[in-house]
């Protein structure tokens, strides 16, 4: 009997104790309302917070050791760029064919005793190909099979060998430039490549080879170094047809340039590697005509799908730049938040907050000054910006497909480049800047792993950290599952006996919408092929026949007389949009973020417009606050909003949105896929609750 | 020299009791529990280019135990010697610790016995306790006995009771004291100085608990050792500041130097060391002020002289050097040569060797306090006295 008695408590005590998280779950279900509210204001005041919350940067890879040599780029070193620079701009000027700075180039390079070759490829048009996405690995078959002679472009590549190294890895330099129209400045940035080449050519400390890319952007920087990264990193064999066809009809053209092979011999077209690459600069000049105080340095990092290189390349080159080189460096920022009174008033309002504190527990480090806090939230702003847009920032994108950790380092001097003083100064600060950059790279042993990877930069030398930045997403999307849940519940309490399945006639509403706005994102596919010529055209066409498919939807829906309440469908689609907002946070967060901010809110506010409420204010607020959010959330709006509050001020055509979207899937932005799988359904179908024809709690009738 | 030196009477009693009543069998303790050689075991415990200066803080430190008379093949070198052809080096084949680049510290003659990846904390302990596997070499074994002053010196990474091997495995505190314990046991070591320049170096010996053993650490729990300075042409730290000063104490020493360890322990400067060196002196009997610096860092300057040859190991030592603990600048080694003993001596040539030993004694200490020079004059004299008075009586 007591054996029996102890064995009957024991039970009660576990089933009292696996109650508890179950209960603690009901307990939130059943006050889901409040949890709501509660989360979804912490999750955005915890957003907003995040400049604040932002840290220092450190080097965190003891192996960098930036700045610890002392730099060997010398006058000797300007002298050769400004040699090369003005050879460029005299003969640039004498012929403008695309090849003359490349064979220039080339010459330069041999002459300081470091292997060259050309690389050659025929630029292709970015097409639109569905299943492409994450995989940038376009073939090569595509390309035209005679193609035009003159759409050849000519890339002039300097490898310098380690001396003592294995020849495993390698440092690439690119400096992008425009063989047709070769600016000052463009010539400038050839001139500090050549010039660190010509320094390295002659070092004794290096373990990794060097790669010099003068990369030819007439048709854009991205396709020419994505192209030679192809080359790189794809095995190619000699005995090809199409690279044989290739040089012939590049040497028939240039009859000019074909004594100059004879005497160079083929060799200078065959593709040389050097081993695997462990970072990438690319470097720019852009030269100013307004004054500034001093020289600056701008880092450009995002790459595809809101990838970022290892956070300590960006440091060592803000480190060398503000502590060694004492230039400006400054990453994008929102110019709207800068300017924005609420900011301002929401910095004034945060240092107050933060100082009083500070009183309370002076080891809280949240000082924040209410400038700083404007110039954070405008810095975050443009870093989520431009992780969320998933387009990549310059040609430093395209290292990031092959998880090769690249910058773009755009410097411009404090005026004009024609200043001679100015520009010698400037040559030694960027030419030391990059060796020094180099430097540090070469004493790696292993890739970049020590620091992060998933990041926002709130000041060149301030980050937040992906620990940091899911928390308010996290709690933003919690309420998300417990409402769903709440609804759920209510739902199957109220009509116990035919309920218990009611939801899988909702779940085939919300998986019809989805395989809608499935079709509706492969639709340009299609459209393509059609002869339509403009934007808007398509625009159009693309609009008017996903509005037709979801007509056809409704449709079958209505046919099959699929009738479930607007509650259990809600949510289902509630479920339905926690799912693919929690994935989309893993494949790029800054999109999941943004995309939170409108579709959470929306998902949990609407309601049927009909539905009757007690007050005429509260049903009232319950519209405006409904119908702002759904046309808020509607992607083409959104994009105008922004669009008049970000200042461009130029007229609004439709033919923008196929533009735009054309940018998406070009890049193979993972964003155009969560807009039109995750984000245009839940629109739809939020849009479909709030104009559900009910009265009451209709899901009883 | 004027309080005479407890040790030194000890000694003496020691040889007395030596001379008088021990059968010769049982001298072997005796000769055993005399320091009589010298061994260093230097240990650096990183790799990779970053982690230069602990190469060169080692190589800098086998080269003064070396200067100061310890012979390579008494010297365990571990290293991960990947410094002196790393690619990164400016300098091929060469390791520097000072940015003036006036001394090359792999130069001719530097032997590494263990090297690269063999540098583990199972080889490590495989050569403090001498467990190797047979095929091990005879230069890659500590081949200390209890007459043995060890030397052990490490340098890498370290942190509260641990010292990191090559960032792959880890050395603990009670790992080491149980390799010091063993030792002890199997009478490998007289006395051993530990010294360690990493983190925290201090927590290395927290478990040790084996007497003749004194450890001395750059760094005391929650501190860090720093780097002395950067070379800014090859890019690196080339030498950490513990180490740093510790040579710069070295550097104005040599063989025949008196400096005694709490002078070495004194010369820490905690603010230039930016770290608190850290001494533990509990499990060491011997007062620090008169322990001379090369007890451990340098050589015993002893010549063991025999009557015939394969005679010497069976032989007490006869020789001794006197330490005198000097403040007035008196560095010097006296050298107190006893006549040999004979083996087969009986009753009356051993009664007649006692008083012979009596009369040298007395005549030693008597002349405690004059220098070499005065006792060689007196010795001469008498032995003038004698030779004429042997001629009278032949004559």
């Amino acid at each position: 009997m007591a054996v029996k008695e102890e064995g009957d408590t024991s039970q009660q005590g576990k089933k009292s104790r696996s109650r508890l998280i179950l209960r603690l779950g009901a307990l939130l279900v059943a006050h889901s309302g409040l949890v709501s509210v509660v989360c979804c204001a912490a999750g955005i005041i915890a957003f907003i917070l995040l400049p604040v919350l932002a840290n220092n940067t450190y080097i965190s890879e003891n192996a960098l050791m930036p700045g610890s040599a002392d730099p060997a780029f010398s006058s000797q070193e300007v002298l050769d760029a400004n040699r090369l620079t003005m050879d460029i701009l005299n003969r640039g000027a004498a012929k403008a064919s695309g090849i003359e700075i490349a064979k220039l180039l080339r010459e330069y390079i041999v002459a300081v005793g470091a292997e060259s070759y050309y690389h050659k490829f025929v630029p292709r048009a970015n097409k639109f190909h569905p299943l492409h996405f994450f995989s940038s690995t376009t073939d090569n078959l595509d390309l035209p099979a005679n193609p035009s002679c003159g759409s050849f472009i000519l890339n002039a590549v300097g490898i310098i060998r380690a001396p003592r190294g294995d020849g495993k890895e390698t440092i690439v330099l690119v400096t992008p430039y425009n063989s047709q129209n070769t600016t000052y400045s463009d010539a400038v940035s050839l001139g500090i490549g050549f010039s660190i080449i010509s320094l390295l050519s002659h070092v004794t400390w290096l373990a990794k080879d060097i790669v010099w890319l003068a990369a030819d952007s007439r048709y854009g920087e991205y396709m020419t170094v994505d192209s030679w990264l192809k080359d790189y990193h794809g095995p190619a064999f000699p005995g090809e047809t199409s690279r044989i066809v290739d040089d012939a009809c590049f040497e028939e053209n240039n009859s000019d340039s074909l004594d100059h092979i004879k005497v160079e011999g083929h060799n200078s077209y065959v593709y040389k590697r050097a081993g695997t690459m462990a970072a990438a600069l690319v470097l720019k000049v852009v030269d100013k005509k307004e004054k500034e105080e001093r020289d600056s340095l701008s880092i450009y990092a995002e790459a595809s799908n809101g990838q970022m290189p290892n956070l300590d390349l960006i440091n060592i080159a803000h480190y060398l730049a503000v502590h060694r080189q004492g230039l400006r460096v400054k990453i994008g920022s929102i110019i709207y938040f800068l300017k924005a009174s609420w900011v301002k008033l929401l910095g004034e309002m945060l240092q107050h907050i933060t100082t009083l504190a500070k009183l309370l527990n002076p080891k809280w480090k949240l000082d924040i000054t209410s400038a700083d806090y404007v110039e954070g939230t405008a810095t975050l702003a443009s870093s989520i910006y431009y992780q969320a847009l998933g387009v990549p920032t310059g040609s430093h994108g395209a290292f990031r497909n092959y998880q090769v950790d690249a910058v773009t380092l755009e410097f411009s001097p404090r005026s004009s480049l024609n200043n001679e003083n100015v520009r010698s100064a400037f040559l030694l600060k960027t030419g030391r800047l990059i060796e020094g950059v180099i430097r540090s790279v070469n004493n790696l042993l292993e890739k970049f792993h020590q620091s992060f990877f998933l990041y926002f930069l709130t000041a060149p030398h301030k980050y937040v950290s992906v620990g940091i930045y899911m928390i308010p997403f996290g709690i933003l999307i919690a309420p998300l599952p417990i409402v769903a849940a709440a609804l759920f519940s209510s739902n199957n309490g109220s009509s116990n006996k035919d309920g218990s399945w009611k939801w899988l006639q909702a779940a085939k509403v919300v998986f019809l919408i989805h395989l809608w706005a499935m079709i509706t994102s492969l639709l340009p596919y299609v459209l393509l092929q059609l002869p339509l010529v403009t934007p808007s055209s398509f625009t159009s066409a693309w609009a008017a026949v996903a509005i037709c498919f979801l007509l056809i939807t409704y449709l079958i829906l209505w046919s099959s007389s699929i009738d479930c309440g607007w509650e259990l469908l809600k949510s289902v689609m509630i479920v339905a949009a926690a799912i693919g907002l929690s994935l989309m946070s893993v494949i790029n967060f800054s999109t999941a973020q943004i995309g939170a901010m409108l579709i959470v809110p929306m998902c949990l506010l609407v309601k049927p417009a009909r539905k009757q409420t007690q007050g005429v204010f509260a049903k009232a607020l319950m519209l405006t606050s409904n119908l702002a959010l759904l046309v808020v959330a509607f992607p083409p709006a959104a994009l105008l909003i922004a669009k008049t509050l970000f200042g461009a001020s130029g007229n609004i055509d439709i033919g923008d949105f196929w533009e735009w979207a054309q940018i998406l899937w070009s890049w193979n932005s993972a964003t155009y896929m969560y807009l039109l799988w995750i984000h245009l359904p839940c629109w739809v179908l939020c849009l479909n609750i709030f104009l559900y024809p009910c009265i009451g709690s209709s899901s009883k009738a | 020299m004027a309080t005479r030196d407890p040790s030194m009477i000890c000694c003496f009693r020691l040889l007395f009791l030596l001379l008088f009543s021990v059968p010769l069998i049982a001298s072997s303790s005796s000769w055993a529990s005399m320091h009589h050689n010298n061994w260093a075991v230097l240990v650096c415990t990183s790799r990779y280019w970053f982690n230069y200066r602990h190469m060169a803080n080692t190589l800098s430190l086998y080269r003064t135990v070396k200067r100061l008379g310890i012979p390579d093949e008494r010297i365990i070198l571990m290293l991960a010697d990947d410094m002196a052809c790393n690619m990164r080096n400016n300098y091929p084949a060469q390791v520097f610790n000072n940015e003036n680049h006036q001394l090359n510290l792999y130069g001719d003659n530097v032997e590494v016995d263990y090297r690269g990846y063999e540098v583990t904390v199972e080889n490590f302990m495989r050569v403090l306790t001498g467990r190797h596997d047979p095929a091990v070499p005879r230069s890659k074994r500590l081949l200390s006995d209890e007459g043995s002053h060890i030397l052990l010196y490490m340098t890498g990474h370290g942190g509260d009771e641990f010292l990191k091997f090559q960032d792959s495995e880890e050395l603990q505190s009670h790992d080491l004291a149980d390799a010091v314990k063993q030792m002890k046991e199997k009478n490998r070591f007289k006395e051993l100085l530990i010294m360690v320049d990493t983190c925290q170096a201090a927590t290395l010996f927290n478990q040790l608990q084996s007497p003749g053993v004194l450890a001395i650490g750059s760094s005391m729990k929650g501190e860090n050792s720093y780097s002395h300075h950067l070379d800014s042409d090859i890019g690196v730290s080339v030498v950490d500041r513990f180490t740093y000063y510790t040579l710069a104490f070295f550097e104005k020493l040599n063989m025949y130097s008196n400096a005694s360890l709490s002078s070495l322990f004194n010369s820490y400067n905690p603010r230039t060391l930016m770290s608190t060196a850290y001494y533990r002196m509990d499990l060491y009997q011997r007062p620090l002020p008169e322990v001379p610096v090369t007890s451990f860092f340098g050589s015993v300057m002893k010549t063991i002289h025999t009557d015939a040859a394969y005679m010497g190991l069976s032989i007490p030592p006869k020789t001794e050097a006197q330490f005198l603990p000097g403040d007035g600048g008196n560095h010097q080694l006296r050298i107190e040569n006893e006549p040999d003993l004979e083996k087969d001596g009986n009753k009356q040539t051993k009664e007649l060797h006692c008083i012979y030993h009596e009369w040298l004694n007395l005549l030693q200490e008597r002349f405690e306090n004059t220098d070499a020079e005065l006792l060689f004059r007196y010795g001469f004299g008498t032995m003038v006295f004698l030779l004429t008075i042997s001629t009278w009586l032949l004559a």
